[in-house]
């Protein structure tokens, strides 16, 4: 076991200290900016280059203190500056780990310990709608890398004291800032000390995204399905955190995580909730049929050549059998080819720049499929098909990653045992969801087991006077969530 | 977590053997690219007791619905062995799965068909909701009739024999699993649809048939103009499996309209006004019809209750303006002469299959469901004991 | 949430929804040959007994906690518990045999189109084994997800097959005899293992008020489902129906066949295979869980010796489906007839312990069968 390193006193020789921290601190954008008091005491500031603000550090730490006589003490000393965010640290380990963070180590000679300075200046990008969550109707902020700010959004929506945030740190060398959000007397807080103690056990280098500690929240890191819920949009956050699940915010990423997880609500869209219920529950339909035509089309497809031809109709039958004559390749097998084309082109256009992206989808679209029918390589309605497939997939794009994997698996299914290996890959995957939980909550909740009352906004999007209570499936402790008008305010109106 | 890490390895293990058997797709697999897509089977008499096997092969094109080839096997001893021989001579699977039509030869009706008919019940991939009919001669010729609008044969018969025509009362369409109920209930009858070949469509100039191609064995003839049209108005009665007798067109027609799924039909009526001969052509809209067997005193009676709306479509005779304005408008006298004449195809009819031993009306049947005990005294005679009773009652539709 | 391994709800579905798929296949077929037109008869019998089984154990289920086990434990020792649940594990594993060779034939007629190799239903025995291990909380959850796809495409298979049939076939009633009628019965008991099953659910599911109602209106249900299809299938084939071995897969397809969709009602048939698949991993996951019980090992390692023997028995009896049913329901039924009623039914007479509450029903290794 790796011994614990003990912590140097910061004493009241500022020199010393600045050795100290240099020591602690070597690189070379690691500044030290000395100054004197009046009576000409040593002052000095250490600070990171580029993430602290100088500016700032210059007119509200410098110029007091070196108009006046040097303070006797830490308080006195913080009577002269100006700072609303004034920490101290007593050693050089723990300055030194805020001067990392941005905020620079003001050493006065005369005075033991470090006043932290909050002048972090950290290179930010504009809080915007994030390019994976786009709504027609509804607010579009988004998230950004910047976990203070994230919790300015959830803050700013909810203007009570029981929005709680847990800050937590993670990684021995990226030492990067996970906020637990929760709030108090909805949330289950023992879920809460549970998430706590599991990102606290996290023994990583670094966490370059909220993605890294998803993996250390499931116990099934190897599942195709997701196990923590993701979002961009601190408005889903927030409507997440009334249903009772906790938001996990991770400083340098903008996505977030919500736990407990459940499959159904990547089926639910935000703008669900700002639709008409009608219109929001036709769109969930449509999405879990085209989820479904995502899957099970490629394969039915494939089966149906193979194994089935009775399923297809006598019309539609002739017309694929007329166009898949000369093609060198199986059915399965020209699918599985069409689906990896997909696949490849999907990739290279997330990754390509978007104007060569543009131009890509044309090639991919227009030539390799033109070109590929024309040339006899495949079949048009085997096109058709990936074509739907590919594109029903992007209806729920929570779930695109999940679903490219399990349709390859029951293309392979189908194209090797025929229906009935759809059939057993769906049985294989219905008892696997079943016994799968994501935090003590079922992942096929509110079907498998299924709730009953859970079910207003499941496929079937109820109307918000129905949707009283918060989800059960979270067994919340306050269930309220929308109160019948009083008689007086009935009344009023 | 040793558990898991077998787990994981027997799972590595099954989706590597599916893999292989994707990526080989080589075992026994007979796909959609080896298969012949039979839509229709012809079954004539051969010769020696054999059957010569007709099998119309659906040939499908690119950007095309695709046409019909056939292809005979001549003295096979059972349609199992044809279909197996099939097989032998195209190189290709030939599946039944879409075989919508059964064609039995004339001369095959001769001998108990189900000798031919249960290799399509007895067979898990055989449907046995597709229409049989009986040619009036081979079936082998009817199959390789041309339509005059293009259609594959099958196609066009299937037209003719469709639920459609049914309605309409011109044809008695069944299919095997019907057929193969009569042939096993306790009156072991049914019938089946007579299919004629016409071949006198040329001047009526039937379209062309580039989508026809029909071949004999291994030789193709050239598609020709199409110009074959296919009359099903008569019906076949069986008895045992056997050709018991043929209903007239007119005789089916009564038949429909009194047991079957018909709705309405067109007939014409003879009067005679003023001294001269006039044809009526109804359209007869049937509002309720009922039969029921009773006992009476050991006898059954089988009474057909028939209602029905008449409107006059045409007439022979040129009518005044206010005639035709009131076409809805039946006379009494030509109302009256449809009824007579329905009661008497419909008697016909019912002789016509009593006298063959075919319980077409299901009198049997319905002793054994609602008289078990009167089936029971009269056994095989009950059918020929059966009385028949008619009453049936035509309206205007004013 | 409940920390019993199935509720009363789940027991409602798997009554309701899995059961009555599994007598829609070969069982028809089986009853009319002795039975003909008086089928719905035999079966009747078949369910009103099955019925008052379930309801007897649902009165024992509200009187205690405890298990099968616990119970057998309570009034002959624990040597005679892990007996009886070894002896059951046999039966389970006996019962599902027909079952797995009915849907095999099933599978090779509905699924392919022409003769295929036995290697397309080998998979199957990797499917159960996984869920043998899962345990009863899995079999409860998806009964849940079963509900929603029977309750869709029971009634469209119905609705589509209705207008063909004529139900004037089912006259007159009694012409086979009672006697024909009682042997039909018995001949099918292999189909009704329900009883046993709900044996093995006490003390897994927690006993509230009007949950005997809610079950037995749950199987009703689901009888009255089986019933209705058994008079539909009998109206449509009559005098034919002996030879529709799988009635699922016949009965609507007189009414899509000439549309030009086509074979629609094959999606709807399709869509109900995982709860065939469902219904088919039930008795072997009670077998899974009695043997486990009985040698007090983890349920992985008698899954896998089942599945093993099933393998081999799958591989073995591949083409002698007919020879098996025969055995099964012809010589065999009286074994059914014991485990699947009267052993149940004796269930009643073991001694009890009132209100033992959860604990009660915990064995002494904790876990639950």
């Amino acid at each position: 076991m790796e011994k614990k390193k003990e912590k140097r006193p910061l004493l009241s020789d500022a020199e010393k200290n600045i050795q100290s921290l240099k020591e602690i601190l070597s690189a070379q954008d690691i500044l030290v900016y000395r100054f004197e008091t009046a009576d000409k005491k040593l002052c000095a500031a250490v600070y990171a280059d580029g993430i602290t603000d100088k500016e700032l550090l210059g007119e509200l730490a410098a110029r007091p203190l070196a108009q006046e006589n040097a303070p006797k003490t830490r308080l006195e000393a913080e009577k002269l500056l100006l700072f609303p965010e004034l920490k101290e640290a007593d050693d050089a380990e723990t300055a030194a780990f805020e001067i990392l963070s941005g905020n620079p180590a003001l050493l006065i000679d005369g005075i033991a310990g470090a006043i932290i300075l909050g002048t972090k200046k950290v290179a930010l990008r504009a809080v915007m709608e994030p390019q994976t969550a786009i709504t027609v109707k509804g607010p579009r902020e988004g998230f950004i890398e910047d976990v203070k700010t994230n919790m300015s959004l959830i803050r700013r929506r909810f203007k009570t004291p029981n929005l709680q945030f847990d800050m937590l740190t993670v990684g021995k060398q990226s030492g990067t800032a996970v906020c637990v959000a929760y709030l108090k007397g909805i949330a289950d807080e023992s879920l809460v000390k549970k998430v706590c103690a599991r990102i606290q056990e996290t023994a990583i280098d670094g966490v370059p995204d909220s993605s890294y500690i998803a993996q250390f929240l499931t116990d099934r890191p190897h599942s195709v399905f997701k196990q923590a819920g993701t979002t961009e949009k601190p408005d889903i956050l927030c409507a997440k955190m009334l249903e009772g699940r906790i938001g996990i915010l991770v400083d340098g990423s903008p996505i977030a995580l919500t736990l407990p997880y459940m499959l159904a609500e990547d089926f639910q869209s935000a703008q669900d909730y700002f639709v008409s219920p009608v219109r929001a529950t036709f769109s969930r339909i449509l999405r879990l049929l085209a989820v479904l035509v995502a899957v099970f089309l490629p394969a039915m497809y494939v089966a149906a050549q193979l194994f089935r031809l009775q399923l297809l109709p006598f019309g539609l039958l002739m017309t694929i059998s007329g166009g898949i004559r000369g093609i060198p390749l199986s059915p399965s097998l020209e699918m599985f080819f069409l689906l990896i084309v997909l696949e490849v082109l999907i990739e290279a256009s997330i990754r390509m720049p978007k104007y060569v992206a543009l131009a890509l989808s044309v090639i991919g679209a227009l030539v390799l499929g033109d070109t590929a029918v024309k040339a006899g390589l495949v079949s048009s309605p085997a096109i058709i098909i990936i074509a739907l497939s590919g594109i029903s997939a992007y209806t729920v794009p929570d779930l695109t990653g999940t679903i490219s994997v399990v349709r390859m698996a029951y293309l392979v299914a189908a194209g090797s045992v025929g229906i009935y290996g759809v059939t057993l890959l769906t049985g294989l995957f219905a008892y696997y969801l079943v016994s799968s939980d994501s935090w003590g909550t079922p992942l096929l909740a509110p079907f498998s087991p299924l709730i009953k009352h859970d079910l207003r906004d499941s496929v079937y999007k109820a109307d918000l006077f129905s949707l009283r209570q918060r989800p059960q499936v979270f067994s919340p402790k306050n269930r309220t969530r929308l109160r019948k008008k009083s008689a007086a305010q009935k009344e009023e109106s | 977590m040793k558990t898991n890490k077998i787990g994981m390895r027997i799972f590595l293990l099954i989706a590597a053997f599916l893999l292989l058997l994707f990526f080989s797709n080589d075992f026994g697999l007979i796909d959609i690219q080896k298969t012949s897509i039979i839509t229709a089977i012809g079954i004539d008499a051969g010769e020696e007791g054999g059957m010569d096997i007709t099998a119309q092969i659906a040939v499908p094109e690119a950007g095309n619905s695709g046409k019909a080839g056939n292809v005979s096997v001549k003295g096979a001893r059972t349609v199992g062995e044809a279909i197996s021989l099939l097989n032998l001579k195209t190189g290709w699977y030939p599946t039944l799965v879409h075989c919508r039509l059964i064609l039995l030869g004339e001369a095959a009706t001769k001998t108990d068909v189900f000798r031919s008919l249960d290799y399509f019940l007895r067979s898990q991939f055989v449907e046995d909701s597709c229409l049989v009919a009986v040619c009036a001669e081979r079936a082998e010729d009817a199959l390789g009739a041309q339509s005059p609008v293009g259609d594959m044969t099958y196609a066009a018969i299937e037209k003719v024999l469709s639920s459609e025509a049914q309605k309409t009362g011109l044809v008695s369409v069944n299919n095997l699993r019907e057929f193969s109920k009569g042939y096993y209930s306790v009156g072991k009858s049914s019938f089946l649809p007579v299919l004629t070949l016409k071949k006198d469509a040329q001047a009526e100039g039937g379209g062309s048939s580039s989508a026809n191609e029909s071949q004999s064995g291994s030789s193709a003839k050239s598609a020709s103009a199409g110009s074959d049209l296919f009359d099903a108005s008569s019906t076949m009665l069986f008895f045992r499996g056997r050709q018991a007798d043929v209903l007239s067109a007119e005789e089916t027609l009564a038949f429909n309209l009194a047991y079957t799924a018909t709705d309405f039909a067109y007939g014409n009526v003879s009067v005679s006004e003023n001294g001269e001969n006039v044809t009526y052509n109804l359209k007869i809209k049937i509002t309720k019809k009922s039969e029921k067997v009773s006992d009476e005193k050991g006898v059954p009676v089988l009474r057909f209750s028939i209602r029905a709306r008449a409107q006059i479509a045409d007439a022979s005779d040129a009518g005044s303006a206010q005639e035709v304005a009131q076409s809805s408008v039946v006379p009494a006298f030509v109302l009256q002469a449809a009824q007579d004449r329905l009661r008497l195809q419909l008697d016909a009819a019912f002789k016509k299959a009593q006298n063959c031993g075919c319980d077409l009306f299901g009198v049997c049947q319905s002793l054994q469901r609602f008289q078990p005990r009167l089936l029971q005294t009269l056994g095989e005679n009950a059918l020929s004991a059966a009385k028949a009773s008619f009453d049936i009652r035509f309206d205007t539709l004013h | 949430m409940n920390e019993k391994a199935l509720n009363v709800r789940q027991i409602c579905f798997l009554f309701a929804a899995i059961l009555p798929v599994t007598r829609m296949l070969v069982y028809p077929a089986t009853l009319s040959y002795r039975a003909k037109n008086d089928l719905v008869w035999a079966a009747l019998i078949s369910f009103a007994a099955e019925f008052a089984v379930i309801a007897l154990l649902l009165l024992l289920a509200k009187k205690t906690d405890l298990t099968f086990f616990g119970l057998v434990q309570n009034t002959f020792g624990r040597v005679a518990a892990r007996i009886a649940c070894f002896v059951f594990s046999l039966y389970f594993f006996f019962s599902s045999l027909l079952p797995v060779l009915e849907q095999r034939g099933f599978i090779l007629q509905v699924f392919y189109e022409n003769v295929s190799s036995f290697l397309s239903f080998i998979p199957f025995v990797a499917v159960s084994l996984y869920a043998s291990v899962k345990g009863l909380r899995s079999t409860g959850r998806v009964a849940d997800l079963s509900l929603p796809i029977f309750a869709v495409c029971i009634p469209v298979l119905l609705l589509l097959a209705l207008p063909e049939a004529d139900f004037t076939a089912l006259l007159p009633v009694g012409s086979t005899g009672a006697g024909n009628i009682f042997r039909s019965a018995a001949e099918g008991m292999n189909w009704f293992g329900g009883a046993a099953y709900m044996l093995f659910f006490l003390g897994n599911f927690r006993y509230e008020k009007k949950s005997a109602v809610k079950i037995l209106s749950a199987y009703g249900i689901g009888a009255a489902i089986v019933l209705f299809f058994l008079a539909l299938f009998y109206g449509i084939f009559s005098d034919i129906a002996i030879l529709q071995q799988n009635a699922l897969a016949h009965i609507s397809k007189y009414a899509t066949s000439f549309t030009s969709l086509g074979r629609i009602d094959l999606l709807f048939i399709f869509a109900l295979s995982p709860v065939l698949l469902f219904a088919l991993c039930l008795p072997l996951q009670l077998s899974t869980r009695c043997a486990a019980e009985a040698l007090h090992v983890r349920p992985v390692f008698p899954a896998a010796a089942i599945h093993l023997l099933l393998l081999l028995f799958i591989l073995f009896f591949n083409q002698s489906y007919l020879e098996i049913q025969t055995l099964m329901t012809q010589k065999l039924w009286y074994v059914f007839v014991v485990f699947a009623l009267l052993l149940p039914a004796l269930a009643l007479v073991l001694r009890r312990e009132k209100g033992a509450g959860a604990g009660g029903a915990r064995l002494k290794n904790g876990r639950r069968l």
